[in-house]
């Protein structure tokens, strides 16, 4: 009892939200429920007039012969057979088109959150998953009004008024409905429900990690193969799919029981109605004819019940999406402020007394530097040593525990980092590309770029020459992150999509990492013209890995976090 | 296979989809038997249970017999509805015993399908694509197999058995229900076809969403960077509305096929009800009409919902029809994909020239990738064991080719590879595979049976040494996908570990210090020194003098051509 209370709350408590994304169309959602119920009546009400009608004409055909209308209620058989049909077509195209809508607009809500997330939070998660929330999190959630809430409001409010319209006739057989048919829901919903809760609960997380082991297979074929360590890898493989079809092969028999007692029990209660039918037609207090409909009409309360036991076992499954969704949004980044002016001349840059931790670990401690408008730079640093945190502050992906930032006389911290970021163009330590063209990639520096423009940077990163001699110039698709190109061509093509930002403050995070000497020369050379007029801080691991800077400094790391030398 | 029916195959030639779908079958036989005769069970039992309901109300309504004459027939009709109940648990479990042995069976094959293919020709693929595929893809076959194909034969035998009782009943009757029926595979037979090609379509569209996502959400901080987030959220909303279109248009039709079978099972029923409860009033004299009686009446009315039912049903697992056929054209597509013939004739052993045995040999050796100019060659080289080569060359030069074509990754176009057989391939490139796991399990992919011992002394000997005693969880300390918790230099050390570990003999690197710092770096010549004492064969590519320094040979490529001729020393070109 306990566990249920809990898990009550904990199911309350996830879908909360949810529920609340699903209370802007209420109106949109009634009308489907209404629909649903229409399309149940009508089945309801086919079988049992058909049931009454023939029982009636059965019994007005035995006695004397009397007038007996057959057009009312056969007429009412056709109704009945035309509006379930339709009701069923538009009930089901009208939800569908809700749920979708929700989904799409979810869907975009959660990436628009992913999106303001800071560095540190984002660092958290592994990409996969953050993929998988997107969609498959997202997708569960679509069983929450389809087939969570509108089918068993429906199936109660037609249980509730069958046995009603039965009590009419026979009161005993009303009783015997409620008696048996309320607990049957009671069992397709909360039972069912704690029933496949622990399996569904990890199917959700079982099913992630087959992806994440799926894309390991993908991304570390080359690896993998070369070592012989396939199987290996697919011990750990088969180790998730084992688990996950387990509980897949639980969750089914589980639903299959329950399909079988939703059939046990309807058919029962028919035959129950059909035994107090029979000893209320001999004492004379009930008619064939009602008999007869009461008894079919029960047998068709089963087409309202038929897509619980599915839908409740696989609660759990929704219950862990929805939670995985809120943890997600839970993370909600407070960088706001003031935001500042585009464009403009070369600005300052200054580092005051800056420290920054992660956990207990002082990564940075005591950092004082300053760049004036037009100066460049360099600062040097063994890997790990701190440099891009270096970087990451300066664009606010986060923000230091001690000291602070300033940008010309504001201080970072008080600044909106879009407009922050609009004046800083920044080359990361790692070439991020996207799946895309290589214009495509290149014009994120510039979205107003002329394919001119383009050449024309290319030409800076010594990437002209391989670029025209691709068969498709600058539509030549990149692969997922840049696969089709070698490393340092993808170096410099995030290079070129710095530069064409054209950003009044630069910060370079080892710009010709990955390129042979000669290469290195070319876009050294092109690189120190282009700096000319911008402030810049340009990090690497050597200064011969740099182009010429005004002043250099070396990031010294010790257990205290690293601080500034002056070299 | 006959003239005729491969003429008859030409015009009207046979889905190979669904050809796919059903070899995919064969070992699932026995469960499929059982699925089957459990629903004929339950069609047997429906048809007990329904006769002795109507033989009850009959009796009672018409001769007056009480619940003391006929509580057997209840008892009956009692039995009957437990077996009923039993069978259809055994029908539904059966079935999905079908489809959990065929996804499994379906991920083995599209596994090694991938291995079959190699590294280099995955590349171009997204991951998350072939993910969705393995896992989403594969699971949306299951339907297919637990219910839609049970459900087919039981659709045209159980529908059989009540016409037959039916018939004998009242042929009559039994016509208004054959009226209907035929008509029924005709219609789901002519939307199925539409819903089909929307299905595919819409398969399609769901690989690339979620290729679209990965791409997009891995590259956040790049976005975010270049103020292009809101662009890219529009981007998102707009791409999941496109799949919500999708989705409607397969679903409108999908709809309309059930809903054309409801009509007809409906109509089909107010029909029979109309048509005996007239017959009973003796309004109709034309054939078998006057011989109905309130028993065999009802039990007609009953049995009109009961004869469309497994139609309805079949309806209903149509989609699941439609989503297998769809995810199997995507599945073909890859397991179709031609896998090219291995390239390393690595049982061709060499001769031994002089003391040494050559490690690496390649003849003439050309390669090209689809699409692309020539990467490589004509290229011959040979290295000798023990031997350690440094490659070098600008970007794009063909280094890393040449080392994927020694790997066996990719099969030369023309010339002949061959490499001295060896347990495995040390392998080692700028973007090293971190698995979800521990770091010992990260570390026993190459080594399954290496002792902890083992694994600290390469961590050791790859400069990890300090992370490893710093690091609270020691070897249990668990590493997530591209390497949480470890800087882009520890997850490169980490790869550098393995080769340590490994008891592969020679040694790819594919410029193994692009990462790290002088310090690290040094630590890690010194480690490959290390390593080549032990009489490995390392071939290096790399820009890093230090490395060139420590080669034997130092081999220049550029154009996929070596430049000056093996064996030669390079000249070092001063970096700054």
């Amino acid at each position: 009892m306990r566990s249920l209370a809990i898990r009550l709350t904990d199911l309350y408590r996830s879908l909360r939200p949810w529920l609340a994304v699903l209370g802007a169309r209420r109106g949109r959602l009634w009308l489907g429920a209404a629909l649903m119920l229409a399309t149940l009546v009508s089945a309801l009400g086919l079988l049992s007039l058909s049931g009454w009608f023939i029982t009636a004409t059965a019994v007005a055909a035995l006695s004397v012969p009397v007038f007996f209308d057959v057009f009312a209620p056969g007429s009412g058989v056709r109704a009945f057979a035309v509006a379930r049909t339709a009701s069923r077509y538009l009930e089901r195209l009208y939800n569908h088109d809700t749920v979708l809508r929700l989904l799409a607009d979810l869907r975009g809500g959660v990436f628009a959150r992913l999106v303001r997330l800071d560095a540190r939070t984002l660092s958290r998660a592994r990409a996969a998953q953050w993929l998988n929330r997107l969609t498959a999190d997202i997708d569960t959630l679509d069983n929450l009004y389809l087939r969570l809430l509108a089918p068993p409001l429906v199936a109660l409010v037609a249980i509730l008024g069958f046995a009603l319209f039965a009590m009419l006739f026979l009161p005993a057989a009303g009783w015997l409905l409620l008696a048996l048919l309320l607990p049957l829901w009671l069992a397709l919903t909360l039972g069912c429900a704690l029933w496949g809760w622990r399996a569904s609960h990890r199917r959700v997380d079982r099913q992630e990690a087959l992806r994440v082991r799926a894309v390991e297979q993908v991304e570390g074929l080359a690896e993998l193969t070369a070592y012989a360590a396939l199987e290996t890898h697919l011990d750990h493989w088969r180790a998730e799919e084992q688990g996950l079809i387990a509980d897949q092969r639980q969750l089914g028999q589980r639903t299959a029981a329950a399909n079988a007692l939703t059939t046990l029990v309807i058919q029962l209660a028919a035959v129950g109605v059909l035994g107090l039918g029979l000893a209320a037609l001999s004492s004379g207090v009930l008619s064939g004819a009602v008999m007869v409909m009461l008894t079919l009409g029960t047998l068709a309360v089963a087409e309202g019940l038929g897509g619980l036991p599915m839908a409740f076992t696989q609660l759990g499954a929704t219950q862990r999406a929805a939670e995985r969704l809120n943890a997600q949004t839970a993370l909600t980044p407070e960088q706001e402020g003031e935001s500042l002016q585009s464009g403009g001349a070369a600005p300052s840059l200054a580092y005051r007394d800056v420290g920054l931790r992660q956990g207990p670990r002082w990564v940075l401690r005591g950092i004082d530097l300053a760049l004036a408008p037009g100066q460049i730079v360099g600062v040097i640093g063994a890997s790990g040593s701190g440099k891009s945190t270096l970087a990451q502050l300066a664009v606010r992906a986060f923000d230091p525990d001690v000291g602070e930032l300033r940008f010309d006389d504001h201080v970072v911290a008080e600044l909106a980092p879009d407009s922050l970021r609009a004046r800083i163009g920044y080359l990361t330590q790692r070439s991020e590309l996207f799946h895309d063209t290589l214009a495509a990639n290149l014009r994120m520096g510039d979205p107003t770029a002329s394919d001119a423009q383009l050449w024309a940077v290319l030409e800076q990163v010594d990437l002209y020459d391989w670029a025209e001699a691709l068969p498709q110039g600058l539509q030549t698709w990149v692969g997922e992150q840049g696969r089709q190109l070698s490393g340092g061509q993808a170096r410099r093509v995030a290079l070129a999509r710095v530069m064409l930002r054209n950003s009044p403050l630069v910060i370079l995070d080892e710009p010709l990492s990955g390129l042979d000497a000669a290469t290195a020369q070319v876009v050294r050379a092109a690189l120190s013209r282009w700096l000319a007029g911008r402030t810049a801080l340009l990090l690497a691991h050597e200064s011969a890995a740099l182009p010429g800077c005004d002043s250099s400094w070396r990031l010294v790391s010790d257990a205290g976090g690293a601080t500034l030398q002056k070299i | 296979m006959s003239r005729g029916s491969r003429s008859g195959a030409r015009s009207r030639p046979r889905n190979p989809s669904r050809a796919w779908l059903e070899a995919q079958a064969t070992a699932i036989r026995p469960w499929h038997r059982r699925a089957l005769g459990c629903g004929l069970i339950v069609a047997v039992a429906t048809l007990v249970q329904m006769g002795g309901l109507a033989w009850i109300v009959a009796h009672a309504v018409i001769a007056g017999q009480g619940i003391a004459e006929l509580w057997p027939v209840l008892l009956v009709v009692g039995l009957a509805l437990v077996l009923r109940a039993a069978a259809q648990w055994g029908q539904e479990v059966s079935g999905q015993a079908c489809g959990l042995t065929v996804k499994r069976e379906v991920r083995a094959q599209l596994l090694a399908k991938l291995h079959a293919l190699g590294p280099v020709r995955l590349a171009s693929r997204h991951s998350a694509g072939i993910a969705s595929q393995l896992v989403d893809q594969v699971e949306s076959l299951e339907g297919y197999y637990a219910r839609f194909r049970p459900q087919v034969m039981l659709a045209l035998l159980v529908p059989l058995l009540y016409l037959v009782v039916v018939l004998w009943l009242n042929w009559l009757a039994a016509i208004w229900l054959l009226i209907a029926a035929p008509l029924i595979p005709l219609f789901m037979a002519l939307i199925g076809m539409g819903a089909q090609r929307l299905n595919e379509a819409q398969f399609r569209a769901v690989t690339r969403l979620s290729g679209h996502f990965l791409d997009r959400v891995r590259g956040i901080t790049t976005l975010q960077l270049f103020g292009l987030g809101e662009r890219a959220t529009a981007e998102v909303s707009d791409v999941a509305h496109d799949y919500r279109r999708r989705s409607m248009r397969t679903l409108r039709v999908a709809f309309l096929s059930s809903a054309v079978l409801e009509f007809f099972a409906a109509v089909s029923v107010a029909v029979v009800a109309i048509y005996i409860g007239l017959g009973l009033l003796g309004y109709i004299d034309y054939g078998p009409a006057g011989e109905l009686d309130l028993f065999s009446g009802l039990f007609i009315l009953l049995l009109a919902p009961e004869f469309f039912q497994p139609l309805r049903t079949l309806s209903q697992h149509y989609h699941d029809r439609a989503s297998a056929l769809g995810a199997a054209e995507g599945l073909m597509a890859l397991l179709d994909e031609p896998v090219p013939v291995p390239a390393t004739d690595s049982a061709s052993a060499q001769a031994p020239s002089g003391a040494m045995t050559a490690a690496v040999e390649l003849e003439a050796v050309e390669l090209s990738h689809v699409g692309r100019q020539r990467v490589l060659g004509p290229l011959s080289l040979r290295v000798e064991s023990g031997e350690v080569v440094a490659l070098v060359g600008p970007s794009g030069s063909g280094k890393s080719s040449l080392l994927q074509l020694i790997a066996g990754f990719v099969a030369a176009d023309r010339g002949r590879v061959a490499v001295t057989p060896g347990p495995a391939i040390a392998w080692l490139d700028q973007r090293p595979l971190i698995i979800q796991g521990t770091l010992a399990e990260n570390l026993r992919l190459v080594a399954p049976t290496a002792s902890d011992a083992a694994l600290r002394s390469a961590l050791e000997e790859a400069g990890l040494g300090a992370w490893l005693r710093a690091a609270k969880g020691g070897l249990d300390t668990p590493l997530g996908e591209r390497g949480v918790g470890l800087s882009g230099g520890e997850g490169q050390r980490l790869a550098l570990a393995r080769v340590f570990l490994s008891p592969a003999r020679l040694v790819l690197l594919d410029e193994p210090t692009a990462a790290l710092d002088p310090e690290t770096e040094r630590a890690v010549v010194t480690a490959l020194q290390r390593l080549a004492a032990t009489g490995r064969t390392l071939l290096v590519a790399t820009h890093h003098p230090a490395l060139m320094a420590m080669a034997d040979r130092v081999l220049a490529l550029d154009g996929g051509r070596l430049v000056s001729a093996p064996g030669t020393l390079w000249q070092e070109v001063p970096i700054s």
